[in-house]
């Protein structure tokens, strides 16, 4: 049961990490999986470097809206969302 | 998004200074990111409109859309979108919020705070070797307490807000929230059961009931046979196992502990340890302020103390 769970985690981390690569070419993306459905997510990515927390933080929840919704999504919460340059 | 559920959300972020779109209430939050931003709110604004979103599922969804952003909750402020729980959480912490919401940040007094001989070396040890670790990055004792009064220390950077607080060669630094709350800390590195640790001591914890072991427990009762300790259990419980020296909490045992002074040590036990916990809590709410309750029960006692004490 655990390793299942682990399983289903870790490949919607990878899912995650893939849909902010795709959505912002080049950035170095961070996926940690708290408890089930909930995320840490860190990003890293040049082009943050004119733009306000809110709008960084926008654009990774952009590139990750399909897998956050419905009542049943992947991803419940992001507990933790950090970008940087 | 239909056109009356953007016009009500439009209602509302016009006419109120603060709104904050959560999942249940400020009394009853139904989800804990809603709970840390309605609790930042109720510390900094007496007053401000709240929607919850469970309760509409309309506006759940068009929320959504309208700020373009996928969580709940949402705060506005002034009618502009502000952010989630984590953009408040830093905002709080590094004033923004309050100057968003024309607040001046409080100032806070410098909390008093009395570090050990033997905590401020271990204190230092653990500086010297982040520092070795990671040269570059500033290095400061961060001393955390909650609204729980859970404390917790770490090494951190500084962060804006902060609060510095000199003791000897020391810094330590406090977010506002936990200095308010640290007046008269007392920090100390004692041995433990697992090796050395740091203690803290803060005396504007609001009292709780204590813990304590059956070989602690045994040796107070060795310095001191007259010592207030209470058996919950019934009778007939007690018939078969009690430990020498408790009392039976009946009615008139109940009488007797409130005409006691509300400093008195009071020690409560059971079978395992679950209802003497109400017990003492009961006390505890009843003014008394020392208050231990015996972990593990008259049935720890049989194994660890008495084994002339039958288990059952």
């Amino acid at each position: 049961m655990t390793t299942a769970l682990g399983g289903v985690g870790s490949s919607i981390t990878t899912q995650i990490q893939d849909a902010i690569v795709q959505s912002l070419p080049g950035s170095e993306v961070q996926v940690t999986c708290g408890s089930p459905g909930h995320f840490a997510i860190s990003v890293r990515w040049a082009e943050f470097a004119n733009k306000n927390r809110l709008s960084c933080q926008r654009l990774v929840y952009k590139a990750i809206a399909h897998l956050m919704a419905g009542d049943r999504a992947p991803v419940h919460a992001v507990d933790r969302l950090e970008t940087s340059v | 998004m239909d056109e009356a559920t953007r016009q009500k959300i439009d209602r509302e972020v016009q006419n109120h200074a603060v709104v904050l779109f959560m999942k249940g209430t400020p009394q009853a939050p139904r989800c804990g990111f809603s709970a840390t931003v309605a609790g930042i709110l109720d510390e900094l604004v007496g007053d401000y409109q709240t929607v919850d979103v469970l309760s509409d599922s309309k506006i759940r969804d068009a929320i959504k859309e309208y700020s373009d952003w996928p969580t709940i909750p949402q705060l506005y402020i002034k009618g502009e979108f502000v952010g989630g729980c984590d953009l408040v959480r830093e905002m709080y912490e590094n004033g923004e919020l309050h100057e968003a919401l024309g607040l001046k940040p409080d100032a806070v007094e410098l909390p008093k705070v009395v570090i050990s001989t033997g905590a401020d070396s271990a204190l230092r040890e653990a500086l010297a070797e982040a520092t070795s670790q990671e040269p570059d990055a500033g290095h400061h004792i961060r001393v955390e307490i909650g609204a729980d009064f859970q404390h917790a220390l770490s090494i951190s950077d500084k962060k804006p807000r902060d609060v510095e607080v000199s003791v000897g060669a020391l810094t330590l630094l406090f977010d506002p929230p936990s200095a308010r709350r640290a007046n008269g800390l007392s920090i100390d590195y004692v041995d433990g059961p697992d090796g050395p640790a740091f203690k803290l001591e803060n005396p504007n914890e609001p009292p709780r009931v204590k813990s304590v072991s059956v070989q602690d427990l045994a040796a107070k009762l060795r310095e001191n046979s007259q010592l207030e300790l209470f058996d919950v259990r019934s009778q007939k419980e007690r018939d078969q196992a009690q430990v020498a020296g408790s009392k039976l909490l009946d009615r008139p045992a109940q009488d007797y502990i409130m005409t006691l002074d509300k400093g008195t040590p009071l020690f409560f036990m059971c079978h395992h340890g679950q209802r003497s916990q109400q017990a003492a809590a009961f006390f505890l709410s009843h003014g008394f302020s020392n208050v231990y309750n015996v972990s593990g029960g008259i049935d720890a006692w049989s194994l660890e103390v008495d084994s002339n004490v039958p288990r059952y």
